[in-house]
């Protein structure tokens, strides 16, 4: 750790990597599937390393490699990873006080390394702590460190493996079930399941229309849906 | 390597930046519009689950690719299966495992 200038900033990293410990396990078995799904598609474990360290955003690898499988249009991709990515705007806005202050390329880098799990111990411990940035960086990249580290690993190790199962095994249906049980968690309110229910609906009825804009309609109308419920149930 | 994949995922991976990067970068002050707030909760469920439905209805699965079809696509099958797994156990894991069993078993029963 030469790079860090102090004691206090050493045991800030320190203390942002055991902060992330609890968050692992999680990530290991949805890293491996990221890794192996591009192998299933008929890629190399050069291409699915590669992806996964540019994008470094799990459940958008996973579609991006689903629409790429289908022969999808590179705007419909793009548009579904920006949907999937889209609650990173929000973490972003909660994040962006604490390191604004900070130099560009370390504040794209924190952008890049903005994961699920770094908001959320990031977003628990910046606001109740008297820290100075430099600290703050230190807890945010160390506990970042840690996860991409693993991350790409499991992806690393879910390529490799997939390179010696044969496709009969059909592992890219992992895919569809992965989102099966994220899309399923989801669903807390009545309003949550109207918009899954709709959205579904509309994907399916418009699984034959050209360049997968099917799935686009049913996301556009699954959140419509959904914004009206809410509206009209709490108007009740 | 395959270029093309590449290229797509590294246009995936300039939107992701963008998005992370977006407060991060730009003013402390600018407030996202509330139609944006509320519109954000529906997406998870809206897209996610939608994602789901070209991955159990389209094409085919490639164990049938390799081995034949048969006249039950078994994603239909392995997909209700996980839900219903989902439902009871609430986790992710057994789901991904129910799914995978009842597609292999949903095949070979048909064989």
């Amino acid at each position: 750790m030469a790079f860090l200038e102090s004691n206090a900033q050493t045991a800030r990293a320190l203390q942002g990597m055991r902060s992330m410990l609890p968050l692992l396990p999680g990530i290991i078995p949805f890293g491996l599937i990221a890794g192996l799904t591009p192998i299933t598609l008929g890629y190399h474990w050069s291409d699915s390393i590669l992806a996964s360290i540019w994008m470094f955003a799990g459940a958008s690898q996973l579609a991006a490699y689903q629409l790429i499988g289908e022969g999808a249009s590179i705007w419909v991709i793009l548009m579904t990873v920006a949907a999937i990515n889209l609650r990173y705007v929000l973490y972003s806005a909660s994040m962006a006080p604490f390191l604004t202050d900070a130099s560009r390329p370390v504040r794209l880098l924190a952008g890049y390394g903005l994961t699920d799990q770094i908001y959320a111990i990031a977003h628990r411990d910046f606001p109740v702590n008297t820290w100075d940035l430099s600290e703050r960086l230190a807890y945010y990249f160390g506990g970042t460190l840690v996860i991409w580290l693993l991350w790409q690993s499991c992806v690393l190790a879910g390529a490799l493996l997939g390179q010696v199962v044969p496709a009969m095994w059909s592992l890219e249906f992992m895919i569809p079930l992965t989102f099966l049980a994220l899309g399923l968690s989801t669903l807390k309110t009545t309003a949550h399941r109207m918009a899954a229910v709709s959205g579904a609906l509309v994907t399916y009825l418009g699984l034959d229309a050209p360049l997968n804009l099917g799935l686009i309609a049913g996301a556009l109308v699954g959140i419509t849906v959904g914004v009206l419920s809410k509206r009209v149930l709490h108007a009740s | 390597m395959h270029p093309e994949f590449l290229w797509t995922t590294a246009a995936c991976a300039l939107v992701t930046i963008a998005l992370k990067s977006s407060f991060i970068e730009g003013s402390r002050h600018i407030h996202l519009p509330r139609w944006f707030r509320e519109a954000l909760e529906f997406v998870p469920p809206a897209v996610l689950i939608a994602l789901v439905v070209p991955g159990v209805f389209k094409g085919q699965s490639s164990l049938e690719a390799a081995l034949g079809a048969v006249a039950i696509d078994p994603r239909i099958v392995a997909a209700a299966a996980a839900s219903a797994v989902y439902w009871v156990t609430q986790r992710t894991m057994p789901t991904l495992g129910a799914g995978m069993a009842c597609l292999y078993g949903a095949y070979w029963l048909q064989l």
